[in-house]
């Protein structure tokens, strides 16, 4: 069930791999999320999370994130308010990786 | 707890200050500052006395937290060179030179957290942050296995982290008073404490002002101790009760 949490999608021309969370990210399964973020950063000097989709996260997956971006340019696509929003702009992260918000439709 | 540090100033060079804080609710303390290099200690106690930073949103969110460029950052129009310059002047330089810092929280034990810090003479980035993960772990792998040694020992750290000004002033006396080594006088304090089944710290506070007829010296940071009636009257008490000891031959 959670094999289609994350799914990765190849970079194509110039523009970087692109990950795609959905659901919640939590302490049960960031490992996975980190996995699917470092296979991804590997690959390429860039990389785009795209969170619109998530549910819920904390701070394990602003762990995950920051991770990732100490080693790989960071884009980040979340929806325009709420606690995602919330938390990176506490943790900050949303001062070293590119922010896309986007409005969201429930 | 200070090797940690000392490891990690090696590893991060830039770094102006490194602190270790922790905050163990289970004993309802304010956060205090473990261990702490270069300018590591101000800079935590400043955030932690009202002021705001990374420290205090890293204790209360439990996220990590990054400020690429600390002076100008919107999330604390309070933390500024001019008021961390007044409020240590004795690290105006170092004040001068700080540009970015990092916070990374951890939890070592139900409702006990801890913070790691470090401000850098550069910008902080994702990479600080993630070499403070590594560290953080270090230092929570640390305090379980303190606290698995012996259960009393992190929250008499704490206490003394909090009031060491007052009880080391209210031991002095007492040692002055009766004649006996630090060991003692701290000996009697706890007693004097589980006697009068008031707060040790609160009973030095109270000791030294009683004493001195003035305020105890008190760190900065939280709320400074205020003894009530009946610990201030235990106090009395005990120098009185002590005063009468005949001195030994």
């Amino acid at each position: 069930m959670t094999n289609s949490q994350f799914r990765c999608s190849a970079a194509e021309a110039e523009q970087p791999p692109v990950v795609t969370a959905s659901g919640d990210i939590d302490l049960a399964n960031v490992n996975e999320f980190q996995d699917v973020l470092n296979s991804a950063a590997a690959d390429s000097d860039a990389i785009t999370v795209d969170l619109s989709n998530v549910s819920y996260c904390d701070s394990a997956a602003v762990r995950a994130l920051f991770t990732v971006a100490a080693t790989t340019k960071l884009g980040l696509i979340v929806p325009a308010t709420g606690t995602i929003t919330t938390l990176l702009s506490i943790s900050g992260l949303d001062r070293v990786a590119t922010v896309t918000t986007v409005t969201t439709r429930d | 707890m200070q090797r940690i540090l000392e490891r990690m100033q090696s590893d991060l060079s830039d770094a102006l200050g490194l602190a270790i804080t922790i905050h163990d609710k289970r004993h309802d303390e304010h956060p205090s500052v473990l261990a702490a290099l270069g300018v590591g200690a101000e800079f935590v106690d400043a955030q932690l006395s009202g002021i705001g930073g990374p420290v205090p949103d890293a204790l209360a969110h439990q996220v990590p937290v990054l400020s690429p460029d600390l002076w100008t950052d919107d999330r604390w129009p309070e933390l500024t060179l001019a008021a961390m310059s007044d409020g240590a002047p004795q690290y105006e330089s170092e004040w001068e030179q700080v540009h970015g810092a990092a916070a990374v929280p951890g939890v070592w034990a139900d409702d006990a957290t801890v913070v790691v810090c470090c401000t850098l003479n550069r910008p902080a980035s994702a990479a600080t942050v993630a070499s403070l993960f590594n560290y953080e772990q270090l230092v929570s792998a640390a305090l379980i296995t303190t606290a698995a040694e012996n259960a009393t020992a992190i929250a008499d750290i704490i206490t003394v982290l909090q009031s060491r000004g007052a009880i080391e002033q209210a031991k002095g006396a007492l040692m002055g008073l009766v004649r006996c080594d630090a060991d003692h006088a701290w000996k009697m304090l706890r007693r004097a404490s589980q006697e009068f089944n008031v707060k040790l710290r609160e009973l030095a506070v109270a000791l030294v002002e009683h004493v001195s007829g003035a305020p105890a010296e008190q760190p900065a940071t939280g709320t400074p101790i205020t003894p009530d009636d009946r610990t201030r009257e235990a106090a009395r008490l005990m120098w009185a009760a002590l005063s009468e000891t005949p001195l030994p031959q």
